[in-house]
Parts: C-alpha cells; sequence; structure tokens
C-alpha cells in the first residue's frame, strides 16, 4: 500500500472513513450544530423570530445558576482531588511493585468501570443511608449527612470515575526507567523527595488526560447527584437536564450547555498548561 | 508508604501497600457486594439489621414484566449497537493508522470528540436534532446515538492494536504474493482478533449500561439502567432492585472476566495493557490535536 501512487491513496482512505465519518457528520456533528442553534434563537423558536444572545445573557445572569455553578465546582474538585489521591499511589504500585499482579490490577479497575454505573452509585444507599451499614457500625446516634449530601455525592462520583482517572497515570508512569527511581533512592532522595520531583512531573501529561477524560463529565454528571445527593448538592448537570425536560426550555438549555462546555474546556486548558509547564521545568 | 527502597519489582507488598488496596478494593467492589447481602435479606427496607434469608426478591424480580421490557429492550439495543461499532470503529481505526492525508488530524480529533464530551449534552443534542427532524423517540434513535458515541472507544481499542503492527509484515505478504484480502484474512485480522473482542465486549456493556444516552432518545420506553433509575426512588422497589441488580452485575462480571481472560491467553500480557491503555491515550491526543496513533 506504501508504493502506490498518491491518490489511489486517497481514494482508499476516502472508502475506508466513508462510513465512520458520515455515522459521525449525521449522528454527532449536525445535532450539536441543532443545539447551537437552539441556543442563539430567538424565543419562540420559528423561521421568523430571529438571532440574539439573550438565552446566554440568562444563564449567566441568574443568580441561581452562578450558586449551582459555585457548588458543582466545588463538589467536582473535591472529587478529582480524592481521585488523584488514590490514582496516583494505585498507579505507582501497578507500574513498580505489583509484578506479576499488574495486569491481575488493571483488569479489576477496567471491570470495575463496567458494572452498570446506576447501579453502583444507588449501593452507596445501602452502606450511607441512616440505616446504612456505617451507622450501624458507629455507636451513639445515627449520622444524617452521610446520604443526600455533597459528601454522598464526591464519594459515589469518585467511585464512577476512579478507573478512567487511574489508567492515564498508570500509562504515564509506564513509561519511567525504574533506573531513575533506583538513582534518586541511591543520590539520597527519601520517597516523598521522589514523589514529588520524578513521579509527579514524568506523570504530569497523565494526570493532563485523567482532567480530560474525567474533570469535564463529571461537570455533566447528574446520576450520583440524583441517586445519593439531596437539596445542598443540586449540581449544573440536574439543572440542565431540569431546564431542557421539566421546563421544556430548550433555549435557555443549550446556552447552558455550551456555557459548561467552554468553561470545562477553559479548565482543560489550564491542566494542559500546567503538564507543559512542569515537563519543560524537568526536561 | 514502606518506600525508601525503591522499586522491588517482585517484593511482597508490605503491610502499607496491602492495607491501601484493600481500601481501594473495597471502595469499588464493596458497595455491590452489600447489595447483594442485601438482596437476600428478608425485609423490604433497605437497612440493617438482617432479617433472614430469603429468595423471595430474586422471585418477584423474574415476575416483574416491566422489568423484562426494560431487560429486552438493553438487550436488543447492545446486540445491535456493538456490532456496528465494530465495522465503523475498525473502519476508523484502519483507515487513521493506515493512510497519510490532509486533513486526518481533525478526522482523528472528530472520532476522540464523543468520548470526551459528556453524555448529557450528546443525548440532548440528539434529542433536539430528532426533534427537529420529526423523527419519533423510540429503540432506532438510542441504537443510532449510542454507536455514534461509542464507536470511538472501538477505534481507540483497535487501533493501539494496529499501531503496534509491524507494516513490514504486511508488505511481506505482499511480497510472497498474496492479494489484499489474503493480507487481511490471514495477516492482519489474527494480529488484531483479541482488540476486536475486547472493543466488542466494551461496546456491548458500554450499551447495555449506558443511562444518559437512553433517558433522552429513548421517549416513553425503558431501558435496564432507566428502569433502575425510576426503581430506587420507589420504596416498594428497592428489594427487587437488589436482587435483580446483583443478578445483572454477577453475569456482566463472569461475562467481562471470561472474555478478558480468554483475550490475555490470545496475547502477551504487553500487549493486554496496551490495548487497555490506549483507548484513554486516544482521548486525550484528540484534544491536544495530536496525532492519536502516535500517541498510542
Amino acid at each position: 500500500m506504501t508504493r502506490r501512487a498518491g491518490d489511489t491513496t486517497a481514494r482508499s482512505a476516502a472508502a475506508v472513513l466513508a462510513a465512520p465519518t458520515t455515522a459521525l457528520l449525521v449522528f454527532f456533528v449536525v445535532p450539536f450544530a441543532v443545539l447551537v442553534q437552539m441556543s442563539l434563537i430567538k424565543f419562540p423558536p420559528n423561521v421568523a423570530s430571529g438571532f440574539s444572545l439573550e438565552h446566554y445573557w440568562d444563564v449567566v445572569s441568574d443568580q441561581l445558576n452562578l450558586k449551582i455553578a459555585l457548588t458543582t465546582v466545588v463538589i467536582v474538585t473535591i472529587a478529582m482531588a480524592l481521585m488523584l489521591l488514590i490514582a496516583l499511589p494505585l498507579a505507582y504500585y501497578m507500574v513498580f511493585k505489583a509484578g506479576r499482579r499488574e495486569l491481575f490490577l488493571l483488569l479489576a479497575l477496567v471491570v470495575a468501570d463496567e458494572l452498570a454505573p446506576v447501579v453502583r452509585v444507588y449501593a452507596w444507599q445501602v452502606i450511607l443511608g441512616r440505616n446504612g451499614l456505617i451507622n450501624w457500625i458507629l455507636p451513639g446516634p445515627p449520622i444524617d449527612w452521610l446520604l443526600y449530601s455533597p459528601f454522598a455525592v464526591v464519594v459515589a462520583l469518585a467511585t464512577s470515575y476512579i478507573t478512567y482517572t487511574t489508567i492515564p497515570i498508570y500509562a504515564a508512569m509506564k513509561a519511567i526507567e525504574p533506573v531513575t527511581l533506583e538513582a534518586a533512592t541511591d543520590l539520597g532522595a527519601g520517597w516523598f523527595q521522589q514523589f514529588r520531583r520524578i513521579l509527579v512531573p514524568l506523570a504530569a501529561p497523565g494526570i493532563f488526560v485523567a482532567a480530560i477524560l474525567v474533570y469535564i463529565p463529571m461537570y455533566a454528571d447528574f446520576v450520583a447527584a440524583d441517586i445519593v445527593g439531596g437539596p445542598s448538592s443540586y449540581l449544573l448537570g440536574q439543572r440542565i437536564r431540569d431546564v431542557i425536560l421539566e421546563e421544556g426550555d430548550w433555549g435557555t438549555g443549550s446556552a447552558m450547555n455550551l456555557v459548561m462546555l467552554g468553561l470545562s474546556g477553559v479548565f482543560a486548558l489550564i491542566a494542559y498548561r500546567m503538564s507543559r509547564l512542569n515537563r519543560m521545568a524537568t526536561s | 508508604m514502606s518506600g525508601s527502597t525503591f522499586p522491588r519489582r517482585f517484593a511482597r507488598p508490605g503491610y502499607v501497600w496491602r492495607a491501601f488496596l484493600f481500601v481501594v478494593g473495597a471502595f469499588l467492589f464493596g458497595p455491590l457486594l452489600i447489595l447483594v447481602f442485601f438482596s437476600f435479606n428478608d425485609s423490604n427496607v433497605l437497612a440493617l439489621p438482617f432479617e433472614g434469608l430469603t429468595l423471595r426478591w430474586y422471585g418477584a424480580a423474574l415476575a416483574d414484566p416491566s422489568l423484562h421490557r426494560a431487560l429486552l429492550n438493553s438487550t436488543i439495543i447492545a446486540v445491535i449497537v456493538a456490532p456496528v461499532c465494530l465495522v465503523l470503529g475498525t473502519l476508523a481505526a484502519f483507515g487513521l493508522t493506515r493512510f497519510r492525508f490532509r486533513g486526518r488530524g481533525a478526522l482523528a480529533g472528530l472520532v476522540a470528540a464523543p468520548l470526551i464530551l459528556p453524555w448529557l449534552v450528546i443525548g440532548i443534542a440528539a434529542l433536539m436534532a430528532y426533534a427537529k427532524a420529526d423523527v419519533t423517540l423510540g429503540l432506532p434513535t438510542v441504537i443510532a446515538t449510542q454507536a455514534v458515541c461509542t464507536f470511538p472507544l472501538v477505534t481507540a481499542i483497535v487501533g493501539a492494536q494496529l499501531f503496534r503492527f509491524e507494516r513490514v509484515q504486511e508488505e511481506a505478504a505482499i511480497d510472497l504474493g498474496c492479494n489484499r484480502f489474503q493480507v487481511l484474512r490471514y495477516v492482519v485480522f489474527p494480529h488484531v482478533a483479541p482488540a476486536l473482542a475486547a472493543a466488542g465486549i466494551f461496546a456491548f456493556t458500554w450499551s447495555f449500561n449506558n443511562y444518559e444516552i437512553s433517558a433522552f432518545t429513548l421517549g416513553f420506553q425503558q431501558t435496564f439502567p432507566v428502569w433502575v433509575y425510576s426503581s430506587v426512588r420507589d420504596p416498594d422497589h428497592t428489594a427487587i432492585v437488589n436482587a435483580v441488580s446483583a443478578l445483572i452485575s454477577a453475569v456482566q462480571l463472569l461475562l467481562i472476566w471470561v472474555g478478558l481472560k480468554l483475550i490475555k491467553r490470545r496475547t502477551s500480557s504487553e500487549a493486554a495493557t496496551a490495548m487497555i491503555t490506549g483507548a484513554t491515550h486516544v482521548g486525550a491526543s484528540g484534544a491536544t490535536g495530536r496525532d492519536p496513533v502516535s500517541a498510542a
């Protein structure tokens, strides 16, 4: 195939890629364009109504939305931090310490992710509820803030996304030569120094991947908050769903979607910059 | 951490590591195990203490017609979505790894986009597009939207495997007189078969378990995740939800585990790890505009 002339290559590439590209255009790009159009079209949406930015203004000027956005940023960021706290040592263990157990751990992580997500979130009700496992074990009056609270949402989010946080970091650490760490040990670096000066900087690209794959989708998650959250943990994803399905306000809902995507894009860009800076500092 | 003597590759894990792994394991699988435990509890409230052993929730689950319908719908959807994704995803992986052409980076980004964009956004956009095109919501709309946001996963897994493949082998086969079809059948296919199997399993479970897209594009019918969603709010239903969740999770666990084990036997563990991590790499490189294949 490499020896063929340029235009035959182009033709066979077109033949192979025609079906997937068409599918993406029709069922992904077009719906997205409709979403953008909906966010710009004046209410009531019809041919004569014309375009305006009023939906965006409605989204940004609504105090309730700002409050919900703030709650979401806090909860999602805490969940992300919790996951990194678990994923960094876990990935380190898998790469450098697990030996023959490495593939087993990787498969276990994948299997955990493939089990029904709605069921997995719901299972936390049994543990955190008023008559749940924790309150049954702990003496004294039942603790009420365990379930239907921001705490429960953080826990449920962290279990839902831990696989996609760990695997990219694992992949990045896989590229680190064990010799690097041995040299650091020989030169007298303690584990914390090695962690800070070698592991984290070299795993930075993986941490960035995790941020893209996990942090952005978490902003739109409404399953966890629906099932184990309460009024104080009403998230952006739920708000958007309710505006679209309950209130039927498609214009504002679409604008909200796009504002949310824009915001998470900015966060991703910051994460990317940080991972780049880190790499430059170490190379 | 036990760590000032850094990496002793095959050393037995220290107590701190073991405790850590235990906590992670409990965090990941504990809730489900407890759900299974409660599914045998002879009480219709989801609470301790344990009232005694019973199988009646399993009986009730098996007799629930709305659950039958939901499980059937989920199965139909996944049975169609998985093969469609395998075909579309493999074509895309092949096209993106084997040809150089203008706009290849942009196309790779487009393929990766559904993996990054939240399902909420995709579901809502699909709902609006179907409404605009006057398409009645139902199983076909769910299948179409799910297929489009699941096949990039197949592309990622198969692409990672194709990238590890020595092109020289294909060229050698051509030099030895193989035609295109023979090259595909005897050289390329055996190499990507484990990746195809893994991708098929993932596509099936993604589709079966998907809540968000079904919730927006299914209309008035129910899939299994949608049924669970509406049932957990109904206190009379929780015991049945426990039982059926335990059953479904056990079946899925078995299928995935056996499937992955079989695949592992057909391939090196190095290739297996590459396949699994390949998926995550494509997503990210698409976002940063890099070439997904060279990143894998």
